[in-house]
């Protein structure tokens, strides 16, 4: 198996994009990647493209076969991966495997989603397809309506409060009004959403014991990049950054069949694969970007990939731990809750967050000094399908 | 009242229990199952109230959970009560089948709890 570099990296603004279509998008980050590479006027030799609602949103099937004519990117092979919120990072997977095998040198792979074209309703109800469909999508589950169960659960085994979630959305959303991609660019004040009269108002009960700041923001957008062989990386333009570590871990499609529905087996194996693979331990790792789509899942993943103890996550959110300067940086992005969350685009746009960690590209406020390697985890469904990626800087 | 329409599956190789149904055991990977219903009233393992709910669901909000019956059987339902503050973990509800939504015009039953007092 050959090592794989990132060698280009794009993104668009996240947000509601009323004015593009689903296939604008992926185009839009798609290019930016090219160029990012300097690949030119170069073809690939195969695409990957994560998506998981053209479908159901806009009516639309076979992306990738369009998105390659749009790019003029034919003939390259091309295929969309459907995983869930897990998508993107299934689709840097594909792209991985292929260029790791030998048997593809430069691979495009792009994330995206067009998820505000339609109802919040009608979005709400998109998204809960990922559950069960006869033991759990009837009875009108959501995903957020998952996450508050499951925090629930939490809260009373591991001691996690609602100070501890405020802590998360606080920390993010201040990070996304310094990341010019953020769908949220809001600080919030702690006043207005926990301590006051106001606080009932502002930030009411979405899916109890998690509020409106609790959850992350339905988003349109896009993320890309391009993929060949490490020993290929030295021609292109930017600094290489190595996919080091790769795990990916599944679990049982509904929650209550989980013996302990707090333990995300999932996260915990795909991470264990990725750190045997990148051989390092949760201490050496510099950057994370984790799944926030809720909270608790920022303090969750801390734990489940070992950057804390069990009960220790949302402790070490209160003090600082995860800021910028801390002892692990998460979320610098904002991450879901600030960044947005559509949903085929994620994965994507957590390693290009990373890779623009690594390669020392980000303004003062944002970037961790000298980072070397980075983690993501992008988590499909509730935990049931679940990627980590472990990232680190080529050496010069 | 009408029969819980529900069914779970217990291994005949090594007794774990299934719901919802799974083609191999997830314990033993045995492909032989009993069909096991239900059994008597249930606790409450976790529940939540969702105020923003999907299309198909004409009201202001939902409580849901997932409960355990007295013989294992572990299914998510909505549930009966006027407030959430009603609720505790390891609280005793009663099940019921009744229809949890209505799609194209025609009612769907699912799983209803409501706490035994």
């Amino acid at each position: 198996m050959r090592d794989v570099a990132i060698i280009g990296v794009g993104m668009i603004p996240f947000g509601r994009r009323d004015e593009d279509t689903l296939m604008d998008m992926l185009a839009y980050a798609s290019l930016k990647a090219l160029d990012d590479a300097g690949l030119g006027d170069k073809g690939v030799d195969a695409v990957y493209v994560a998506n998981m609602g053209g479908g159901m949103l806009q009516h639309q099937s076979s992306i990738a076969s369009s998105l390659v004519d749009r790019l003029s990117l034919l003939p390259a092979p091309a295929d969309t991966v459907e995983n869930g919120p897990a998508s993107g990072a299934s689709a840097i997977k594909n792209g991985l495997l292929a260029v790791a095998s030998g048997y593809y040198d430069l691979v495009l792979v792009v994330g995206g989603e067009k998820m505000r074209e339609v109802t919040g309703w009608r979005a709400t109800d998109f998204v809960a397809t990922m559950t069960h469909p006869q033991a759990e999508y009837p009875y009108g589950i959501t995903l957020p309506g998952m996450a508050g169960m499951f925090t629930r659960l939490y809260m009373e085994k591991y001691g996690v409060t609602r100070e501890h979630l405020l802590a998360v959305s606080l920390k993010n959303q201040e990070m996304g009004c310094l990341n010019p991609y953020a769908h949220v660019e809001m600080a919030l004040d702690r006043k207005g959403i926990y301590d006051s009269p106001h606080a009932v108002v502002n930030n009411p009960i979405s899916a109890d014991p998690l509020h409106l700041y609790d959850l992350c923001p339905v988003s349109d957008g896009a993320a890309a990049v391009v993929l060949c062989p490490l020993e290929m990386a030295e021609k292109f333009n930017k600094h290489p950054v190595v996919i080091s570590g790769f795990g990916q871990a599944t679990d049982t499609h509904t929650l209550a069949e989980r013996e302990d529905p707090t333990d995300l087996k999932a996260v915990t194996l795909a991470a264990e694969q990725a750190f045997a693979m990148a051989k390092l331990k949760p201490s050496n790792i510099d950057v994370a970007e984790l799944h926030d789509a809720f909270t608790i899942l920022e303090i969750a993943e801390s734990e489940h990939v070992g950057f804390f103890k069990k009960g220790e996550g949302g402790k070490a959110v209160v003090a600082g731990k995860t800021r910028l300067g801390g002892q692990i940086p998460i979320n610098l992005s904002g991450g879901l809750k600030a960044r947005g969350h559509p949903v085929g685009a994620t994965g994507v746009a957590q390693v290009v967050d990373i890779v623009w960690q690594l390669r020392h590209e980000l303004p003062e406020n944002r970037q961790v000094k000298n980072a070397k390697t980075g983690l993501t985890v992008n988590f499909g469904g509730f935990g049931n399908n679940v990627l980590c990626f472990i990232l680190r800087r080529a050496q010069s | 009242m009408k029969e819980i329409a529900i069914t779970a599956y217990k291994c005949k190789k090594c007794g774990k229990l299934h719901y919802p149904f799974h083609d191999r055991c997830l314990e033993c990977k045995g492909r032989e199952f009993e069909a096991v219903k239900p059994k008597g009233n249930a606790t409450l393992l976790t529940y939540s109230a969702i105020y923003n709910l999907p299309w198909g669901f004409d009201q202001r909000y939902l409580i849901l959970g997932v409960a355990e019956f007295e013989n294992k059987v572990r299914a998510m339902g909505q549930i009966k009560v006027g407030s959430i503050d009603e609720l505790k973990v390891g609280l005793k509800v009663k099940p019921s089948w009744e229809p949890v939504r209505v799609l194209n015009g025609e009612d769907v039953y699912g799983l209803k709890f409501e706490p035994i007092r």
